[in-house]
């Protein structure tokens, strides 16, 4: 089974949409109109949308789901056309076989978890419902909260419930809007795990929409990225974010080191072009890989900060062809990493372990070398 | 004072009860339509709704007294079916009491409709339901406490109704004299104990009625 989707919508911060809408277009950065203009298949599997809040995911959800009707397009599974303008197709929410996890879960507060899950599957007998509902409760670890209401039950299984009564429904395709935004690590990893044996078992086109890049990584089978409306890449996890082509992806990805640059000077021998950095502190030079960039012309640079050597020396002996010298300004404790950032001509972020700011015993203010590969550095599109 | 005549407060409550059946039909769907569905017109259906609430009840009386008359095509429909005028008779004093009492009804199930999160309507219609079932399932359950709270509104204002009552039904004694229209006429005869046995039994049902909406809208979210 395969999903099509071809649509185009002008959004904008004036009216025009009801505030279900307008939710995600709130936190645009710029609220002026924009169209979302988009065109992708989604396959059998886990398909991320993935894109700042306002760059047009959460609608696109809601045009294959019917909620939102595009301005012009074609929605189709397979070969069965949800909707089309020049068609004049526009099969209403009910007819779609989409299953659909809103964002906020959209659990019917009036009824129980049981009841919610057994909520889409008019048309079987009372034993029937009842008894397939009870099974997808139990395959999501949920069984226990069947009586209790959703304001009586945690986030986690609130988030299961939601997922079981998408389920339950038996859709033809499934979409989740940030599932797992409002929810702790541990848990997040339990979901995740259940999303991809879902996945295994029933082979559904999914459309997961989300801004974490642990979760588009570790669930992704493909990722669309979205920015102000558009397609800017997409393909595998590991090639859209281990190389981001745009600056805007490399920002939206978490690529840490992100500077506008000026080539210097070109070796055609090594195959790299060297250029120079300069903020309002000062200035460094880093060689990057060949392009088809010339002296003096300006480019944009991506560097990952886990991709940058720390060192307490010069590290001579190495085939790293970049290394600065420079000096630790601040070490923030992350979540599952140490950030630190260190002012070498320009402000770098290098991530490390905490072992390693116990053993380098780096602080404030301490000298340190900063070192990477050549092949670290991404060149990549300037957007405006 | 010798005895007391009930007819009066019987009628008012069989009125009030009737326009209030009619009123929370007619009123849910038309506060249903005003809350979820966009159409030319919808802010002017609105108004024209809500304007018993403000107009003289004379006025009132005057368009129903015109409506239903024997000149009005209205008027005339209802003579070919029943074969009589509604006006002069309990039923005109019913018709009276929906017009001044609906205004309440729509106003508050709009609200209380409006409030309901349209994202679980929408998921309702994910999982497949038709309008009319997302409708009976999602949107009336949530917005009950809202409905339930007009339509005590709604009674309470049918119950009290008398300046359109009085031109549409007229005040005659044992067939359309409801309490509030018998209250006048003891007042004005100089029967003031009749008037205020009267005057307590609608002034302690009103209050019961605007006390339990009161509750019932607090508890609310």
């Amino acid at each position: 089974m395969s999903l099509s989707i071809k649509i185009r919508k002008v959004l904008g911060s004036s009216g025009g949409h009801r505030t279900s809408q307008n939710r995600e277009l709130s936190g645009a950065p710029d609220t002026g109109a924009f169209s979302l203009d988009v065109e992708f298949d989604v396959p059998s599997g886990f398909t991320i949308l993935f894109g700042a809040s306002g760059s047009g995911k959460t609608t696109t959800l809601k045009a294959i789901s019917g909620i939102v009707r595009p301005d012009a397009g074609r929605i189709a599974i397979d070969n069965e056309v949800l909707f089309d303008s020049a068609e004049r197709v526009d099969l209403p929410i009910r007819a779609r076989g989409v299953g659909f996890v809103f964002q906020d879960l959209a659990l019917f507060p009036h009824l129980s978890a049981l009841a919610n899950v057994e909520f889409g599957m008019s048309g079987l007998s009372r034993a029937e419902r009842r008894q397939r509902a009870q099974a997808t409760m139990e395959a999501l670890r949920i069984s226990h909260t069947t009586e209790r209401k959703p304001r009586q039950i945690s986030g986690g299984e609130a988030q299961r419930v939601a997922l079981a009564r998408a389920l339950a429904s038996q859709p033809r395709i499934l979409l989740l809007d940030e599932p797992l935004s409002a929810i702790d690590e541990a848990t997040k990893r339990g979901i995740i795990a259940d999303l991809k044996s879902i996945n295994r078992e029933l082979r559904l086109p999914i459309v997961y929409v989300t801004h974490s890049r642990e979760e588009a990584v570790s669930l992704g089978e493909r990722v669309i990225v979205y920015e102000q409306g558009r397609v800017v890449a997409s393909g595998e996890p590991v090639s859209v974010f281990g190389t981001p082509v745009t600056a805007s992806v490399a920002r939206l990805t978490g690529v840490e080191n992100i500077f506008n640059a000026l080539v210097v000077s070109k070796s055609e021998n090594a195959g790299t072009i060297t250029v120079e950095i300069s903020d309002a502190r000062g200035t460094c030079r880093v060689d990057v890989p060949f392009g088809n960039q010339a002296p003096g012309e300006h480019v944009t640079i991506a560097v990952p900060s886990g991709d940058i050597l720390l060192a307490t020396e010069e590290p001579r002996s190495t085939s790293l062809r970049n290394r600065l010298r420079g000096k630790i300004v601040t070490i923030d404790e992350e979540l599952n990493r140490t950030v630190v950032r260190v002012e070498a001509g320009v402000m770098w972020s290098a991530s490390v372990t905490r072992q390693a700011v116990t053993e380098l015993e780096l602080s404030e203010g301490k000298q340190v070398w900063l070192a990477f590969k050549t092949h670290s550095c991404y060149l990549v599109d300037r957007t405006s | 004072m010798a005895q007391i005549d009930w007819f009066p407060l019987a009628l008012s409550l069989r009125v009030a009860l009737i326009a209030t059946a009619f009123v929370v039909l007619v009123g849910v769907a038309l506060g249903w339509l005003l809350a979820r569905r966009r159409f030319f017109g919808r802010e002017l259906l609105d108004a024209a709704v809500t304007l018993p609430l403000v107009l003289p009840p004379t006025v009132l009386g005057y368009y129903l007294l015109v409506l239903l008359g024997r000149r009005s095509p209205i008027g005339q429909a209802i003579q070919a079916v029943t074969g009589r005028s509604l006006v002069f008779t309990w039923e005109g004093a019913v018709v009276a009491a929906i017009i001044g009492a609906l205004p309440l009804m729509v106003k508050t199930s709009r609200a209380a409709i409006a409030a309901v999160d349209t994202n679980l309507e929408n998921a309702a219609r994910t999982l497949g339901q038709s309008e009319l079932r997302v409708f009976w399932r999602v949107t009336m359950p949530l917005a009950s406490r809202g409905i339930i709270a007009a339509a005590m509104l709604a009674f309470a204002r049918a119950l009290g109704d008398f300046g359109a009552t009085l031109m549409v039904a007229g005040d005659i004694p044992g067939r359309t004299q409801t309490a509030a229209i018998a209250i006048f006429d003891a007042a004005q005869a100089g029967r003031d104990d009749y008037a205020l046995v009267l005057v307590l039994i609608l002034s302690a049902v009103a209050l019961a009625l605007v006390y339990s909406t009161n509750k019932l809208t607090a508890g609310e979210r």
